[in-house]
């Protein structure tokens, strides 16, 4: 079984326990206006060119099937990322993000190093994009792992609940996003309703994996009391939750986006100061850190 | 920190107040000139030297200070005069500034039985040689001794002054200290300053700190224990200390400014198997955390028992974005000293110079940076000379490896007939000099040289893609990659692009490039085992560039891994500057392969990590994993930077708002903004293919 991924982390330290390996699934069903990993939305291969060191040659040019329709020596409209003007290239600034492999060929990958990253407590995190959008491929890669490997998942929890509940059997902890409790706010920020993202946490809480909830704190969005409050009394009392980790918008969220020749329009106010509250979470018997 | 503390961190760092106080510049040869006229000796010249800088200075009490000693001379006195100094570098074999340097005092053969004792002692040896009539012994002691005098007379102005000026504490310390033995941790820290700010004065540069954890600890322990100090007592103690080694540290005669080479060495193992660990590395590390100032560097010595706790305080040290702390591995290095001839109880007890070249206190009389080897010149030249003839890539890497050999006896030919200036002051703090009437220039009982490897990374690489592109793959013709390097790959981008960006590179645990390192390595210790040099000394191979990785790029030629002439090779045991490397972990692996207790001189990994990722303590304890994990594979010395690149460029813009703001720079630390653009550019660089 095939999967495609953009990146294959090593060394993460914000993903779980220890030390991790954090593979990079591609695709994903929302569309937050923060999102930090573009080339992670689409699930095609897509060429990204680094604005930084072009001289000029052309040789992306002369070898792109589109040539005549490139601005610049950037990307043409249409690109397929066929990956002709990447070997091309004598700068190689540019790339294609996104490769299909199979489970077997990324099991085997992960577990190159799986032994230095098990001593130092860690393990294999898997995030996107969006996991759930390649579950079989995630689960097949995850029985290939065994059992010895700590698994940790990063997820907008949006996706079919059958695979999320696998997710749940499957993954050793689980990391799961709330971007905001209310619906309006999330379908006009994520372009998605967050009804199933709201159905799976409420899963996660009655279940015994155990799991974190990380609110990625975008200003002006949902750095109020409201939507901590409504994490709170989501989370109160869930057996397995270990914590509530608030992740602040930086605004080198934007970086990746010139690569991919799209627009940074995060549609929020990105320079205003971050409202931080972490006594709501105490208040009501939940631990809970700023990353 | 103290409000005391932050108030003279200020005045000394800060405002640099004190500054005022100084003297207008004097003539550097003028003291030569006399000597020369008079025809005096070298010995003799040294001991003046160092009696007219100690009786030009006079006596400052700075606001609220309680150690004292202050320069306010700011010339160094030459003891040669100019013409001589041009002269001795073409009869003699000259190292640096040609002062001893670099080398590991033992403090306590002062600290711990006072000047005045020290004194009688020198007083009947002197006697012992006048009467068998060995008079240049005799005279020698006897200048040993006017030094001790003129060191005791310029410590009772101060107490003078401090009497004047009603600094009670002061004066009760400077009427025990030097003269007598220190009785309690701040006389200890008054004596270290004496000695320390003695040392400078005499021209010696790269005074070392050494073990501070272990020779100050009785000292420590026993004040603690007799309810003189608390913990926040001494802390602040220590930190009015290590902010008196950046008082003068300006003024310090060295090779580069801001390469003081005060290195303290911290933890370690005991011969029986104990950790040295101890409440006072604590809190030299809580102090240095606390101030965040260049000077005293932090190295801290570990092994497989040490627990992960030490290597948390070291990160969060790192986190502050000074370079240090250093790591040492005892595992790996304390076998090395063994191999090297270095007696256990010296083994056991190394410490660091001003860099990172294991030295020994009080024996050793080593030159650990005599001179280096190119190994990124060896693997250039054997594949612009032999790669027509070389059938198989074995036989290229003979060629290499007979380079390697060339330069190394090149390299200690070269260290024949040294000559070093004399170092009273230091020889009083040295195994048997004021036993034999003898100077520590002339020799102790280790005269080491270290040879330093530069370029490891480019020469393994080079090499791997010559074996997997002409002897593998056959996509590069011999001719072909042959014309390129000659032309500095004008007009040859593609094959520039495949060898720079596509070929195996050292730093991803890449077996094709990381089995040829290993190779090199053992061919360059291999090159220098069992030689001896002339004053009986081994030779020792190091990872360690200094400055020679800079030199050596400026006359290597385009080499096969895609550098072009002129190019950076990477400082240290680091990967290429230019190399796309996965990430530390990597890293790690591939810089842990090589039999590094064979090429033990010192010469770190380096490792720049992004500063988000020591985002909170639960980060910086895994990045504490991280070097630990170095250190179970088996590496012998890891140096980490914390940098953020954005604050480098912004830095660069407007140098007025970062003057604070401190790299590493090789083996020290340096404020970014002051370093020359070619410095501020390679750390930039650097920074560039890390996290």
């Amino acid at each position: 079984m095939n999967g495609s991924l953009f990146d294959i982390k090593e060394c993460a330290i914000h993903d779980g326990p220890g030390l991790r390996q954090t593979v990079f699934l591609k695709g994903c069903p929302l569309r937050c206006s923060w999102c930090h990993n573009p080339e992670g939305l689409s699930a095609r291969p897509e060429l990204m060119v680094s604005p930084n060191g072009c001289t000029g040659c052309g040789r992306c040019r002369e070898v792109c099937p589109l040539g005549g329709t490139m601005v610049g020596f950037g990307k043409p409209p249409g690109c397929t990322a066929c990956g002709l003007c990447v070997t091309a290239c004598p700068q190689r600034i540019r790339r294609v993000a996104g490769e299909t492999v199979s489970a077997e060929t990324l099991a085997a990958r992960l577990m190159e190093n799986a032994d230095y990253y098990a001593g130092t407590g860690g393990g294999v995190t898997f995030s996107g994009g969006e996991p759930l959008m390649q579950a079989d491929f995630v689960l097949e890669t995850l029985r290939l792992l065994g059992p010895a490997v700590h698994t940790a998942l990063e997820t907008s929890g949006y996706g079919d609940e059958n695979a999320f509940a696998a997710f749940t059997d499957a993954f050793n902890l689980i990391l799961f996003d709330l971007k905001s409790m209310d619906d309006d706010i999330h379908r006009r920020y994520t372009g998605v309703s967050n009804r199933l993202i709201l159905k799976n946490a409420r899963r996660l809480c009655r279940g015994n994996t155990p799991f974190i909830f990380r609110i990625p704190v975008i200003p002006g969005v949902n750095d109020t009391e409201a939507h901590y409050r409504a994490v709170a009394e989501l989370a109160q009392g869930a057996p397995s939750l270990l914590r509530v980790e608030l992740l602040p918008y930086h605004i080198t969220a934007g970086a990746k986006y010139a690569l991919l020749q799209k627009a940074y329009q995060p549609g929020f106010e990105t320079d205003r100061p971050i409202h931080i509250d972490l006594d709501i979470f105490t208040r009501h018997g939940i631990r809970s850190c700023v990353l | 920190m103290t409000d005391r503390i932050r108030r003279l961190k200020r005045y000394v760092i800060t405002d640099k107040a004190h500054h005022a106080l100084r003297f207008a510049p004097r003539d550097e040869y003028a003291l030569a000139e006399t000597f020369a006229q008079s025809g005096m000796g070298d010995m003799r010249r040294a001991g003046r030297r160092l009696i007219a800088m100690l009786e030009a200075e006079t006596p400052v009490l700075l606001p609220e200070e309680r150690i004292v000693l202050t320069r306010r001379n700011p010339t160094v006195f030459s003891m040669f005069t100019r013409a001589e100094l041009e002269r001795l570098p073409k009869e003699r074999r000259i190292h640096e500034r040609g002062d001893v340097s670099n080398i590991a005092v033992d403090y306590t053969r002062l600290l711990n039985v006072g000047l005045e004792a020290k004194r009688e002692e020198i007083e009947r040896c002197r006697a012992a040689f006048e009467a068998a009539g060995e008079r240049d012994r005799a005279d020698y002691l006897a200048m040993e001794a006017e030094i001790l005098n003129a060191v005791m007379a310029l410590c009772d102005r101060y107490r003078a002054l401090a009497e004047r000026e009603g600094r009670a504490d002061v004066a009760a310390c400077l009427a025990q200290v030097p003269r007598h033995a220190p009785r309690t941790f701040p006389e200890a820290l008054q004596m270290f300053r004496i000695l320390h700010f003695t040392m400078w004065l005499g021209g010696n540069y790269h005074n070392t700190v050494g073990r501070l954890d272990r020779f100050l600890y009785p000292y420590y322990r026993a004040d603690r224990d007799a309810g003189r100090l608390t913990r926040e007592t001494a802390l602040e103690w220590l930190e009015e200390f290590f902010i008196s080694f950046n008082r003068d540290s300006d003024l310090y005669p060295g090779m580069q400014q801001g390469d003081n080479g005060q290195s303290v060495m911290l933890g370690g193992r005991n011969p029986d198997g104990t950790s040295a660990f101890n409440e006072l590395s604590e809190l030299c590390l809580t102090a240095s955390l606390e101030l965040s100032l260049i000077d005293p560097k932090m190295n801290l010595r570990v092994d497989r028992d040490t627990p992960l706790d030490v290597f948390t305080m070291g990160t969060r040290l790192t986190k502050q974005g000074l370079g240090f702390p250093q790591y040492a591995n005892d595992d790996v290095v304390i076998p090395a000293l063994l191999a090297y001839g270095y007696a256990p109880e010296d083994a056991y007890n190394y410490g660091v110079a001003a860099c990172w070249e294991f030295i020994v206190p009080g024996t050793g009389m080593d030159v650990p940076n005599i001179a280096a080897v190119s190994l990124a010149a060896a693997a250039q030249q054997a594949v612009a000379d032999h790669l027509r003839q070389a059938e198989d890539f074995p036989a290229l890497m003979a060629a290499v490896k007979a380079n390697i050999r060339a330069q190394a006896d090149d390299c200690m030919e070269h260290t024949k007939g040294l000559y070093l200036f004399p170092a009273p002051f230091l020889s009083l703090m040295m195994e048997g000099c004021v036993e034999n009437g003898m100077d520590v220039s002339l020799g102790c009982r280790y005269n080491n040289y270290g040879i330093h490897g530069t370029g490891v990374a480019t020469a393994a690489d080079s090499l791997a893609a010559v074996r997997k592109y002409v002897y593998g793959d056959h996509s590069v013709g011999k001719e072909e990659l042959l014309q390129a390097l000659l032309r500095n790959f004008e007009g040859d981008g593609d094959l520039l692009a495949k060898l720079r960006f596509d070929a195996p590179k050292m730093g991803n645990n890449d077996p094709e490039v990381d089995d040829i390192a290993v190779e090199l390595l053992d061919a360059f210790a291999d090159s220098l085992e069992g030689k001896k040099n002339d004053r009986g000394g081994v030779f020792r191979a190091g990872t360690g560039t200094a400055m020679y990785y800079l030199w050596h790029a400026v006359t290597l030629p385009a080499t096969a891994d895609g550098r072009k002439r002129g190019e950076a090779i990477a400082a240290n045991y680091s990967p290429s500057v230019f190399a796309r490397v996965k990430g530390p972990v990597s890293i790690l692996q591939s810089f842990s392969k090589a039999h590094l207790g064979r090429v033990c001189n010192g010469g770190p990994l380096t490792l720049e990590l992004h500063d988000t990722l020591f985002r909170n303590e639960e980060a910086i304890q895994k990045v504490a994993v991280l070097v630990k994990s170095y250190m179970e594979r088996g590496g012998h010395q890891l140096q980490l930077n914390a940098v953020n690149r954005d604050t480098l460029y912004e830095a660069q813009r407007h140098p007025q708002e970062h003057r604070n703001l401190i790299v590493r720079v090789w083996g020290w630390s340096g404020y970014f903004v002051e370093l020359d653009k070619e410095y501020q550019d390679h750390i930039i660089k650097r920074m560039e293919l890390s996290l």
